[in-house]
């Protein structure tokens, strides 16, 4: 009597092998830490205001062609400064909450 | 700037700009409602803005569009109201000269259209911004 051998199994020969996952942080393959996010996000803040200070300034000056740009691009840079006001609170009441645990 | 955060902003204010774009052109035909011309020269001809909408903004992933944006001014008849006015100076020697032909009425309706649509997108712009802070006052706790 003779025993067949075992073939491949089904399925795990078709699997492709793991693709690299991307880091959705860090673009430029540094390390993807919170401190990192938090710089991508302060320079984006900053963009938005320095945005309405520019419109502010045209405004000023009577070259501002559009009213409703600058109280958009306002907006845009209070909420944007608010958002990340919100994120820092959450992080450090996280952080705050760790310290406070008892070991 | 356009930012991906926040696109209604950037769609509400294409909008916005290209309603006081049309309503510049409103007031042109309203200020030259009277304009007159020799018969020689063509008449006042009224401004058409000719919008077109936007392609979707950079960071969209169901292909939601990127608002509206004015493209071209097209202007309407210059043949003209042609009217006998002998006592004008630009009168030609049968008495005739040209006035733009547009209707006065049809320049209000447009301008009120105008206003209200940027109004209707100031609106847009107010609720969204209203949304996105009441997104802020979540607490998690």
């Amino acid at each position: 009597m003779t025993i067949s051998p075992i073939g491949n199994i089904l399925g795990a020969a078709g699997l492709s092998p793991l693709q690299g996952t991307q880091s959705a942080t860090a673009p430029t393959g540094t390390e993807a830490t919170s401190g990192n996010t938090f710089t991508q996000a302060l320079e984006n803040v900053q963009a938005s205001q320095d945005n309405a200070d520019t419109l502010a300034k045209a405004a000023a000056t009577g070259n501002l062609t559009d009213i409703h740009a600058y109280t958009i691009a306002a907006t845009e840079a209070s909420l944007t400064t608010e958002l990340t006001v919100a994120v820092r609170d959450r992080a450090v009441e996280s952080f705050n909450e760790i310290m406070r645990m008892q070991v | 700037m356009t930012s991906p955060m926040f696109p209604v902003f950037d769609i509400a204010g294409s909008a916005l700009t290209t309603h006081r774009i049309w309503m510049n052109a409103i007031a042109d035909n309203i200020a030259n409602v009277n304009t007159v011309k020799s018969m020689d020269q063509p008449a006042y001809q009224e401004r058409f803005i000719i919008a077109q909408e936007l392609p979707s903004r950079s960071g969209d992933p169901v292909g939601v569009g990127g608002g509206v944006a004015p493209v071209a001014v097209e202007l309407g008849d210059a043949e003209g109201r042609v009217v006998y006015d002998p006592q004008n100076p630009l009168a030609d020697k049968n008495g005739l000269v040209r006035r733009p032909n547009m209707d006065l009425g049809d320049q209000m309706t447009n301008l009120i259209l105008a206003q209200r649509a940027y109004q209707l997108n100031l609106a847009v712009v107010d609720r969204a911004r209203e949304s996105y802070q009441q997104a802020l006052n979540i607490n998690g706790r």
